[in-house]
């Protein structure tokens, strides 16, 4: 109790160097934290943008259709497989989607293009399609051979809105699909590379196109939380059953996405690192200075019949109520930059693209891991760096120190 | 004939070498001393003579090159880190030429100090303050922290620290060196009173004649031999 008593009060001696150490660990403990939550805010925005406004969280396909997917492997049941889902904790929404490709064509122009069947109720529930038609309108409830294209097929195919357009391809019973659309909207996803392709279609109106009565290729769905996935799969598996069907998070099915942000994230851990070894220096720096500036007194507590344990616990101590009256304030300074930066985000100066998805804002985010891992590994790296001085005061010989004035 | 009992401190053959810039120096070269219970004495010489160095391998604060110290029997000179710290905080009481008290302890947590390491209760530890601070004439001074006080007083303080957990042998090194002569031969009344009335043994390292004047046997060292060994009447 008197080593914890001495080692609290020696804080307060050498006021200005305990404020530079504490400066030094709050500065690292909350630039850690910033980082930390700043990285977790991009990544689950990135993430969000990528399967929430897109590809869902999970989806369900017919067996075998991911590593081959062709237009008849689909899913026959999706409307009762969707009734099984729709009521399971932690869903969202979800939606049935089919998928072909074709040649579209306006007048004189045409493209190949990705033909994209969705349900608009269904699809707007569950990934805000009507927020992504930038220009015209959305579906009418009830197919009525209208198409929205993507922002870029409209300008490789110099098309307007109320144009017509042509799709040619080949239906699943052999014969060739081809119809004829209005256009009605444009679509601007963020995703720049899918819309120079996509073509979408009423789901009735495709299925009638390729002669998929009532069968789909993918059912996307939507978590109320990203961190809860993996516990929505098993428990859409445990509903549905897996039979025929292959059931996958977005780390499966986006699995090179999903490997790219991964690496990405242990770069941001250099980061940390470098962070918390600058802290690591200029504490082990002030804990020496003031260790060589007390070897006196330490002698003198040495000669009194203090252990060396007692000694080294006195520094270990010192340094760690430093540590934590720094993390204390660094943990309120860092959660409210934080939440400042996960609803103002910053504004990149260049709008930035990540796997055909463009950025012009990201956003950080107040979570336990930008709080805690600092915390941690800021008290482990201040204990770490003052073991070295510490046993250098707890050898300290009495008599040499005691010779020191 | 030899009387065991009376004995405290038994040193034989004492030497003591360490390096100066690379340049051995023989601060002790061979003593043998025979300290008794209840002795007040002084160990004088001039500077280099190793009177600190005799004082600090006494007290197991150094290692001597050569010899044995014995302490109520205990060989002092082969314990470990641990027992050493251990045997001084039980046996040994330091008042060193600056009083050396812990700045951030308060005079009653300064003078608890050992007593706290020693894992005496609370009740007894404040009884025991409170009876050293009246005995050192500082009673009303519990709060106080050493920056508030005079340099006599500061050294009261660690007398009273040195004291009161009833050691078995005080060493003090230079006690008066700091303080006027006033303050110095108040003091050392006040450390000869403590050994008459406890029958505590003193021993001092000092260049001070007051000092050497109170004392009841003075040894002279001279080049880490002793010189004279006197018993005064």
């Amino acid at each position: 109790m008197i080593i914890l008593k001495i080692a609290f009060r020696n804080i307060f001696r050498q006021k200005r160097r305990t404020l530079l150490t504490a400066l030094t660990i709050f500065g690292g403990f909350t630039l850690a934290a910033i980082s930390i939550g700043w990285s977790e805010g991009t990544y689950s925005y990135t993430i969000d943008m990528f399967t929430r406004n897109q590809m869902g969280h999970i989806q369900i396909h017919g067996k075998g259709y991911l590593d081959k997917p062709t237009l008849y492997n689909t899913i026959n049941n999706y409307r009762q497989i969707g009734e099984t889902i729709s009521g399971l904790e932690g869903l969202e929404g979800w939606c049935p989607r089919l998928y072909s490709s074709g040649l579209a064509a306006v007048a004189e122009k045409s493209a190949g293009a990705i033909i994209i069947g969705i349900d608009p109720a269904l699809e707007n529930e569950a990934t805000g399609f009507d927020k992504k038609v930038a220009e015209g309108k959305s579906f009418s409830k009830d197919p009525a051979h209208e198409a929205i294209l993507g922002s870029g097929l409209m300008d490789i195919l110099n098309a307007d809105i109320g144009d017509s357009a042509v799709i040619v391809s080949q239906a699943a019973d052999g014969s060739i699909a081809n119809d004829i659309y209005e256009i009605v909207g444009i679509v601007e996803s963020g995703d720049n590379l899918s819309d120079r392709s996509s073509f979408y279609l009423h789901l009735s109106d495709a299925q009638e196109l390729f002669v998929l009565d009532q069968r789909v290729h993918e059912i996307a769905i939507i978590s109320e939380e990203l961190g809860d996935v993996d516990e929505l799969v098993v428990r859409i598996k445990s509903a549905v059953g897996e039979s025929g069907l292959s059931i996958e998070p977005w780390q499966e099915f986006a699995k090179q996405f999903y490997v790219a942000m991964q690496a990405d994230k242990q770069g941001a851990w250099i980061m940390i690192f470098i962070i918390i070894l600058i802290v690591a220096v200029g504490v082990l720096n002030t804990v020496l200075m003031t260790v060589l500036e007390r070897i006196r007194e330490y002698g003198v507590l040495r000669a009194l019949g203090t252990r060396p344990i007692q000694i080294f616990r006195l520094i270990i101590l010192e340094t760690n109520f430093i540590a934590v009256g720094s993390i204390l304030v660094g943990l309120v300074a860092s959660t409210i930059i934080n939440y400042l930066l996960s609803i103002k985000g910053i504004s990149m100066p260049d709008s930035i693209t990540y796997g055909g998805v463009e950025f012009t804002k990201m956003y950080s985010e107040v979570n336990a891991i930008s709080l805690y891992i600092p915390a941690i590994t800021v008290i482990v790296t201040v204990s770490l760096v003052s073991v070295f001085p510490a046993i250098k005061a707890a050898r300290t010989s009495p008599s040499k120190a005691m010779r020191i004035h | 004939m030899i009387d065991k009992s009376r004995e405290i401190i038994r040193a034989e053959n004492l030497v003591k070498t360490y390096e100066d810039d690379s340049v051995p120096v023989n601060a002790l070269r061979g003593v043998d001393l025979v300290i008794n219970r209840g002795d007040f004495l002084s160990i004088v010489g001039p500077s280099g003579s190793g009177k600190t160095t005799l004082l600090n391998v006494i007290a197991g604060l150094d290692e001597p090159s050569e010899g044995r110290v014995y302490l109520n029997d205990k060989l002092i000179s082969e314990m470990s880190g641990r027992e050493l710290s251990d045997f001084r905080r039980d046996n040994i009481g330091f008042i060193f030429q600056s009083h050396n008290l812990i700045p951030v302890l308060s005079v009653e947590e300064n003078i608890e100090y050992i007593m706290l390491l020693q894992g005496v209760p609370k009740k007894e530890r404040h009884k025991r303050v409170e009876d050293i601070l009246k005995e050192v004439g500082l009673e009303g001074f519990t709060k106080r922290f050493p920056t508030q006080l005079s340099g006599g007083q500061q050294q009261r303080v660690a007398i009273a620290r040195a004291m009161v957990s009833q050691p078995a042998l005080m060493l003090a090194d230079e006690p008066t060196a700091s303080l006027d002569s006033a303050t110095g031969s108040e003091l050392l009344d006040i450390m000869r009173s403590l050994n008459e009335k406890r029958n505590m043994t003193f021993i001092f390292s000092t260049h001070d004649k007051l000092v050497m004047d109170k004392a009841r046997r003075l040894i002279v060292l001279k080049d880490g031999k002793i010189a004279s060994d006197e018993v005064k009447e």
